[in-house]
């Protein structure tokens, strides 16, 4: 259905309704990008392009997240909260330890990890729906990192986090941006290449059969999980990047609909069984670009919520009706 | 006597009333605090808007479906009665019923959304939250409506020694809500749907329209939570809403709600927000970090959903 979902079984859509549905994405956000650039000239100056490469490198790891256990047919509530527990994690290894920059970093990644490990464990054990076991354990992550910090920001972090946030390639491309799509090419890799990847996607699409042909679907379910979690803790780190500060604010809740924003946009099926890695990217972009704009125009934040809720729905529903007219015209061909 | 123990096991709120009695008596014991009038009336009062949005989340469990949106529809509705009342000038008596009223509208929106479409609820509640959280932040630009009609306010804080007016309103619904899905058809329609919704359809139960009437309910409760919410404070609130999604699912859930569906427990739900008004007036008696109700909440949450599938087990294997 997407130009990287694989077909487990039977191809449940034909593969150029998902190539169209990307094509249309791209074709939105390019007429935004024209809107909003003749609208307000500062929309592509250098440091706007910049900005907005750089919230465009954290939207989609968060995209990302919530992608690879969409892809088991589960979902993620604690994306947001594995993310803010990597932030300060980082700070607290960075500041208080005085552990050297990598070092730490490798360690809030594996605090990541380790908690969406956690996920998939309980999800896997008690055979709980994830919804339910990701709500009360972002609550509990949550819980457990404000407990410990106190909710008090780590703001002498070495210069040299805030620095590569702050660094420019060719004079508008931010670093993280680069290491967004490296993640996003593994990803494409892992799905689309590895056995690992296909195994992930045969239980997403059809947990009963992937078992019966010899795939450890609890197993695939743990790494999904882990991976989310290494994922979300990893655009927690960009946040900390980019602020030069571990600030306890970020993540939570806040990260619920972008996380699940552009994966769906991108044609991510809820119920499981494929990805879309571009779709992802795309959808994400789409997020970023509307945001930006809006503060350029002056709109104010106050309205992008409802901008970001509409979007979320027409983008559903014209998938939705985009499939049934496919479903239409293929069988009057017959 | 051993038999009766034994019943008394079997009913599934039982565990929440030991543990309500039990959690009761150590903080009477440890802190001479909380039994004195004042406490039970803060805790009762804290109570109100909790229970309520409990019920807004249950009814959907009922049929299975879930509602994301109870917290931004409750932001809503709690900012259009504030500028009803204050812009407007409009008398409690027409704001209150027009603002509930809107909260079912917009539950209706959900449903009608949920079943036409056939998209997965969860991402349409989440799609029209954001909407409806943009819509309030939009008409308020976060500021909130301070000048509430004086008698909305006297129910909100006048009390009967410890016994707040305020209660009077989830007392009512409680009691309404267990008829309903107990006594009415379209209650027991209702969870029909969400035990088995292909026997329900084939019985002759719209599906369709009992999953829009779930989630209207749940939008029209969702709105009364907002309007005691806004008693209870005084003012229009913007960030009404911003923290009942946890508290939303972890009511029916320790109250005994089944996730797939068909199985509510009104008395069970009340149950699970009495204790936790317990646990967060004990622990602000403690002193503890306001941190900890965040954390003991999520615990509870998987203790609860750990007991009920240990309960499944053992009474599917009995």
């Amino acid at each position: 259905m997407t130009d990287d979902a694989i077909p487990t079984s039977a191809p449940r859509r034909p593969g150029l309704l998902g190539a169209s549905a990307q094509f249309g994405l791209f074709a939105i956000v390019a007429l935004l990008w024209l809107v909003f650039s003749t609208l307000a000239p500062g929309f592509t100056s250098p440091i706007n392009l910049f900005s907005i490469g750089r919230s465009l490198a954290i939207d989609i790891v968060i995209g990302f997240s919530q992608m690879v256990v969409l892809a088991t047919g589960g979902m993620n509530l604690a994306v947001g909260s594995i993310g803010v527990c990597a932030v300060m994690a980082s700070g607290f290894l960075l500041q208080d330890l005085g552990l050297p920059i990598p070092l730490a970093l490798a360690g809030a990644l594996a605090l990541g990890a380790a908690l969406g490990w956690l996920n998939g464990v309980a999800i896997v054990r008690t055979g709980v729906n994830a919804f339910i076991i990701t709500l009360a354990s972002a609550s509990l992550f949550l819980g457990a990192m404000l407990i410990l910090t106190k909710a008090v920001p780590y703001n002498g972090l070495p210069p040299e986090i805030g620095a590569f946030g702050r660094m420019r390639i060719g004079g508008y491309v931010s670093p993280l941006l680069i290491i967004a799509l490296a993640i996003g090419a593994a990803l494409y890799v892992l799905y689309r290449h590895s056995a690992l990847g296909r195994q992930i996607l045969a239980a997403g699409a059809n947990p009963r059969a992937a078992a019966m042909s010899g795939v450890p679907v609890d197993r695939v379910i743990v790494i999904s999980h882990t991976l989310s979690g290494l994922l979300a803790a990893t655009a927690g780190l960009m946040i900390v990047a980019r602020l030069g500060a571990a600030m306890p604010s970020v993540g939570g809740e806040e990260w619920l609909l972008p996380s699940f924003l552009g994966p769906v946009l991108g044609g991510t099926l809820l119920a499981g069984g494929s990805v879309a890695v571009v779709g992802t990217i795309i959808g994400a972009a789409l997020v970023t670009t509307i945001r930006s704009g809006l503060l350029v125009l002056q709109i104010g934040n106050f309205w992008l919520q409802l901008f970001l809720g509409l979007i979320l729905l027409a983008a559903v529903m014209a998938d939705r009706y985009r499939g049934i007219f496919v479903e239409r015209r293929s069988m009057g061909r017959r | 006597m051993n038999t009766i123990f034994r019943r008394l096991l079997m009913v599934e709120w039982s565990g929440l009333l030991a543990a309500i009695i039990l959690g009761a008596a150590v903080l009477a014991w440890l802190s001479p605090a909380f039994l004195t009038e004042f406490n039970i009336y803060v805790m009762l009062r804290s109570f109100c808007v909790a229970l309520l949005v409990g019920f807004a989340q249950m009814v959907t469990l009922a049929v299975g479906q879930l509602n994301i949106s109870v917290g931004a529809l409750g932001g809503l509705v709690a900012v259009l009665a504030g500028g009803m009342m204050e812009k407007l000038g409009f008398p409690v008596a027409v704001a209150v019923p027009l603002a509930i009223g809107i909260g079912g509208l917009a539950g209706l929106l959900n449903g009608v959304l949920t079943v036409r479409t056939g998209i997965n609820g969860f991402i349409i509640t989440l799609a029209t939250a954001s909407a409806f959280t943009g819509i309030n932040l939009g008409i308020t630009e976060s500021i909130p409506f301070y000048d509430m009609p004086p008698s909305l306010v006297a129910f909100g804080s006048n009390r009967f020694f410890g016994f707040p007016y305020l209660l009077i309103a989830p007392i009512v619904v409680a009691a309404l809500l267990g008829l309903f899905l107990a006594r009415t058809v379209p209650g027991r329609h209702l969870l029909a749907v969400g035990g088995n919704p292909q026997a329900a359809e084939l019985s002759g139960i719209s599906r369709d329209g009992i999953t829009m009437l779930a989630h209207a309910l749940s939008g029209a409760l969702a709105g009364a939570a907002a309007v005691l919410a806004v008693a209870q404070l005084g003012s229009a609130q913007p960030t009404i809403g911003a923290d009942w999604l946890l508290l939303s699912f972890a009511a029916p859930i320790i109250g005994g709600a089944a996730l797939t569906g068909g199985h509510v427990s009104v008395l069970g739900t009340t149950l699970a927000v009495v204790l936790i008004a317990l646990i967060e007036n004990g622990m602000v008696l403690a002193k503890v970090d306001p941190y900890w109700v965040q954390f003991v909440l999520g615990a509870l949450i998987l203790a609860a959903v750990w007991l009920n599938r240990w309960r499944a087990v053992r009474t599917g294997m009995g």
